[in-house]
């Protein structure tokens, strides 16, 4: 469509190019600022290529209104016809032009499969939004600029949507409309013409906010191409290493809300994303889910390990933990909880898994908010299928010898499974484990040569060699990666044992772990990081760990920077929680938010109360910015107070009017006066000594005493002028 | 014929439209010397980028549904509302400016007359456009970018084309101030009238002359003009500037005594008389072009004379009778211009 539209604008231009349209050299610097600032904007969506053929367009423009301007600059001591000769050099043919179009066009056409359609959509927008720039013709084409302008910034909300980067895109809107509006007012200085945008903006808010709120939600017309962003987060296959790369990111993860219960202490955070059971000797990953003809069963199975939890959660005793989680966009399918637990509420689109993981249906381009119950302390799964124990004992045998060598040790000097896993803990803990974020590289990803030579790794060493070893030994074990802990946000009521405030969990907080089947008991969860780090287990990162963090960082602001800096933390902290109430309420808001907030306010809903709502609301906004504005401009227009004499001429003209004379804007007093005495000579005398006063005062440089003497003369003539008309009468 | 009926439908209903539009704007506008600006008067659309603006909200409004994204969807409320504040913006701006003009200007044809119009401004207003509304294409706009507090004045063109008094018709007064997504207008009516004299045209000498004893037989058209006067000198004057270097009395200049112009009786109770039937043209146009010179001419030089464009009796009282000065001179163009 937009490619169309690219078309179309190209035809029409060869039509109409009548008057030429030249901006200022001011103007054009600015557009091309605006210009660059716009593509900055989306510049992360964008491949390296069109990045490149873009940065050259925009260094040709720029280097085609230096020049220009230096032909300006020479040619205004000459005639002022040559300085429109020079304009040309601005405009380069269009035959260059078109040719480097069709060009381009080309390539994105050839590389739309491998971006995806949305994104080379998004390419070829930002290709014309360039290319347009060097064909300012008429006044119509820097509009056609414009807009593109503005629908860069629209879609580039498409893949981001937080706080940050909604006020960035605002921010630039305001650029955009204050290049515009240079165009009209171009005296006025830059800065002041984005004042007045950002009050016309803050003007409209109140009639944005209310169309928000109250304007129905409709359902997507047609398919849209979804984005393809970079998968952020956890992968669905592990090898040892892979999550200490994933650590060095800040980036939020998701954030979790357990209104004003209390939240589990930190050891007990254990955000459940993935089950891994298949190792394949090199690395763990999920095992492939029942094909769609189970699809049936694989629900009917699913449901009836819900109904066992609640009936085990109601036999022990277990309170529900009712938590609402908020995922930032991964572009991935997983979703957090944790175990075991229930999803509640609008279940739409969320999936549970046997292995008690969820899902989303689709891929995760926006942040999206679901419900659960946690039942913590209640088992998982006491029953293990068959066909799944086979899987979670499984391992390529010769792998990793002299691991299956310690298990088989461990197998008969331990018979009880859980001190057999106690075992191995106590080894970690006693050697000379280390725990970092730069494991030495392993040949082939063998855990042998960790667990034995290396012995330093991150969480997924440990997990996986612990799995590893519990296989060999005859458990079933497997890997779980997720989220561990989170940064609490909010305050804590310690009287009334109250807390407001939600849970962030960072890309950095991301773990892994192992479970193993015990019978009776079900699934245990081991975390082997904890008997080489208790602190990460317990409550966080160690100083260390941050430290190494951020020297493998080249951020600005290190994450051990934020943590151990008092105010830098407050403010990152308020952001979050700002960040979060936005995510919340305008990310998240949907129909079923809309249809309860019109239910709180205005009680049952029909159908017809809905319309009128609308219709109500959006008058009362418009009728509100109306009296703002007039309110605003009637304050400026009295802003210069009238002095006394100038009050008591224009009574005096208020009284001559209702006689039938009229005082013209543009006739001087002198020229009253006379005409005064033409038609009303019985009043001239009167009139012609105020109006002499009032020339005095208004003209004449008096002192203080003297003005007051004159105003005083001048009340005494005003009241002379009112007796000779009441005579008159 | 049934093409020309279908073609000659719409254009009926134009005119039909017209008419109306103009009855109405004639009561909602009338003509005054003084008109200022508020919601009786100003007529405020959106301009053809306003509705392109419009579109593209529509777009945005459509990416965001179909994105389910609601941080777009904000983005176009924010955009729609943006076009209603502007709508407002621009009618403030435009709103409460007061102008003042004289309804009638005179000048010559061919030439262009300048309506001067007085802007006042009770606080600053932004790109304040003028030009006629019936304009031929060699008017322009007059641009007003930035209109502060104060009176300001501005000259509006008009191309005068032939002679005689003319309707100038209404001034058009525009802004698209704010983002050029609303145009502000309002059609003044000042009574405009444009009252076009004869364009002079040079009579060179020998083609006519006013008194029969003239003898110069100077080839410097000046002299041509200088006719009436020639006959007795009268008295020496003081040089005033402006008056010809051929009068000038040399002698006494000469001598040091003073920069003197000389001045002649006219011929005793002679008086001078302009004559249409007298100018050597057949083209009536060209007769009056003359006569236009000549009034300027001799009014120039402060001489007496009398116009007669009339012949026939009836007329007689619109001939204007002999006199000199700035008034008469005024009176007599107006004269040639209404022949």
């Amino acid at each position: 469509m937009i490619f169309f539209k690219n078309k179309i604008t190209k035809a029409d231009k060869n039509k109409r190019m009548i008057n030429p349209f030249i901006l200022s050299t001011k103007n054009a610097w600015l557009l091309w600022l605006c210009q660059c600032l716009n593509i900055a904007i989306i510049a992360l969506e964008l491949s390296t290529w069109m990045l490149a053929i873009i940065s050259l367009s925009l260094a040709w423009q720029a280097l085609l209104l230096h020049s220009s301007r230096d032909n300006i600059d020479k040619m205004s001591s000459k005639s002022a016809n040559k300085s429109v000769g020079n304009t040309k050099a601005r405009v380069i043919s269009p035959i260059i032009l078109s040719t480097f179009a069709l060009m381009g066009c080309v390539v994105i056409a050839i590389t739309a499969k491998q971006v995806g359609l949305l994104l080379s959509m998004v390419h070829l927008l930002c290709f014309s939004y360039v290319l347009k720039a060097f064909e300012l013709r008429a006044r119509r084409d820097f509009y056609q600029l414009l807009l593109l302008g503005l629908f860069i910034l629209a879609s580039s909300l498409i893949f981001r949507q937080d706080l940050a980067f909604s006020m960035i895109t605002v921010a630039l809107l305001v650029i955009n409309l204050a290049v515009l509006l240079q165009l009209f007012s171009s005296h006025k200085s830059f800065t002041t013409n984005i004042k007045v945008i950002a009050i016309l903006l803050a003007q409209s808010t109140i009639l944005a906010i209310v169309l928000f709120l109250v304007f129905p939600r409709m359902s997507p017309f047609w398919q849209v191409p979804l984005a393809k962003s970079a998968e952020t987060g956890l992968s669905d296959t592990v090898k040892p290493g892979d999550i200490a790369n994933l650590t060095r990111s800040t980036k939020l993860a998701f954030r979790a809300d357990f209104g004003q219960q209390q939240i589990p202490g930190y050891s007990q955070l254990y955000w459940r994303a993935m089950v891994l059971e298949n190792y394949d000797g090199r690395q763990w990953s999920r095992q492939k889910t029942a094909g769609k003809r189970q699809d049936k069963t694989h629900r009917l199975k699913i449901e009836s390990a819900e109904q066992a939890l609640l009936f085990d959660a109601n036999k022990m005793g277990v309170l529900p933990l009712n938590y609402q989680v908020t995922v930032e966009p991964s572009f991935q399918k997983y979703l957090f909880s944790l175990a075991p637990a229930l999803a509640y509420g609008e279940r739409k689109g969320i999936i549970a898994q046997a292995d008690y993981t969820f899902s989303n249906e689709k891929i995760i381009t926006q942040a999206k908010s679901y419900q659960l119950s946690s039942y913590l302390t209640v088992p998982l799964a006491i029953e293990l299928s068959l066909n799944s124990k086979q899987i979670n004992l499984n391992y390529p045998a010769g792998s990793n010898p002299r691991l299956e060598q310690l298990a088989l040790q461990l197998q008969h000097n331990y018979v009880d499974v859980q001190a057999r896993a106690q075992a191995i803990l106590t080894l970690i803990n006693k050697g000379k484990y280390a725990y970092t974020l730069q494991p030495p590289l392993l040949k082939n990803n063998s855990l042998d040569q960790f667990f034995f030579d290396t012995q330093s790794g991150f969480c997924v060493h440990y997990a996986s060699a612990f799995t590893f070893l519990m296989r060999a030994s005859g458990i079933p074990a497997r890997m779980v990666t997720g989220y561990l802990g989170g940064e609490f946000n909010g305050v804590v009521d310690a009287q009334k044992s109250i807390t407001t405030g939600h849970l962030s969990i960072y890309q950095y907080d991301a773990h892994a772990w192992s479970e193993i089947w015990v019978a009776g008991k079900g699934w245990l969860r081991i975390d082997p990081t904890g008997a080489v780090d208790p602190q990460r287990v317990n409550s966080g990162w160690s100083s260390e760990l941050l430290q190494e963090q951020s020297a493998l960082n080249n951020e600005l602001l290190s994450l051990y920077q934020m943590k151990n800096n008092a105010w830098l933390r407050a403010i990152r902290l308020q952001f979050d929680a700002l960040d979060y109430q936005w995510t919340r309420w305008v990310i998240g808001f949907n129909t079923k938010q809309q249809l309860d907030l019109f239910n709180s306010w205005f009680g049952k809903m029909v159908s017809w109360k809905l319309a009128l709502i609308m219709a109500i609301s959006l008058v009362v906004s418009m009728v509100m910015l109306m009296l703002f504005l007039h309110l605003l401009n009637r304050s400026k227009r009295s802003q210069l107070p009238l002095a006394q004499w100038q009050v008591i001429y224009k009574k005096a003209l208020g009284k001559l009017a209702k006689q039938g004379l009229n005082k013209p804007v543009a006739m001087t007093v002198n020229d009253f006066s006379k005409k005064v005495r033409e038609q009303c000579p019985e009043l001239a005398i009167a009139f012609t000594r105020l109006s002499a006063s009032y020339s005095c005062l208004s003209y004449k440089a008096l002192t203080l005493d003297e003005q007051d003497k004159l105003i005083l003369t001048m009340q005494r003539q005003y009241r002379h002028l009112l007796q000779t008309m009441k005579n008159k009468h | 014929m049934a093409i020309t009926t279908i073609f000659s439908l719409p254009k009926s209903v134009k005119k039909f439209f017209d008419n109306n539009f103009e009855r109405w704007l004639a009561r909602r506008i009338p003509a005054r010397q003084e008109h200022q600006l508020n919601s009786r008067n100003i007529m405020i659309y959106p301009t053809r980028f306003g509705l392109s603006y419009l579109s593209f909200v529509i777009l945005v409004f459509l990416l965001g549904t179909n994105y389910q994204n609601n941080i777009i969807l904000l983005f176009s409320y924010l955009l729609v509302s943006l076009f209603i504040s502007v709508m407002l913006h621009s009618f403030y701006n435009f709103s409460q400016l007061r102008f003042y003009s004289m309804s009638q200007q005179q000048g010559f044809s061919e030439g262009t007359l300048y309506f001067p119009i007085q802007v006042i401004a009770k606080k600053t207003h932004f790109d304040i456009n003028f030009y006629f509304t019936n304009a031929l294409s060699g008017n322009q706009n007059q641009t007003i970018t930035q209109c502060h507090e104060g009176s300001h004045e501005i000259k509006l063109p008009y191309q005068a084309s032939s002679r005689g008094k003319h309707q100038v018709g209404r001034v058009t007064v525009f802004s698209e101030y704010s983002l050029g997504i609303f145009k502000s207008k309002s059609v003044l009516d000042f009574d405009h009238t444009a009252l076009v004299y004869p364009k002079p045209k040079r009579l060179v000498a020998g083609q006519y002359q006013l008194s029969s004893q003239s003898e110069e037989p100077n080839t410097d058209t000046r002299q041509t003009v200088n006719i009436a006067g020639t006959d007795d000198f009268s008295e020496l004057r003081s040089f005033v500037r402006g008056e010809s270097r051929a009068r000038t009395a040399w002698k006494q200049l000469a001598k040091g005594q003073g920069h003197f112009t000389k001045h002649y009786q006219e011929g005793q109770g002679q008086l001078q008389w302009l004559k249409l039937s007298e100018m050597p043209s057949n083209d009536i146009e060209e007769k009056l072009a003359y006569l236009s010179f000549l009034v300027i001419e001799l009014s120039a030089s402060n001489e007496t004379f009398g116009l007669e464009i009339y012949t026939d009796t009836a007329n007689n009282s619109a001939n204007i009778a002999p006199n000199s000065g700035a008034i008469h001179q005024q009176d007599c163009l107006t004269a040639l211009a209404l022949y």
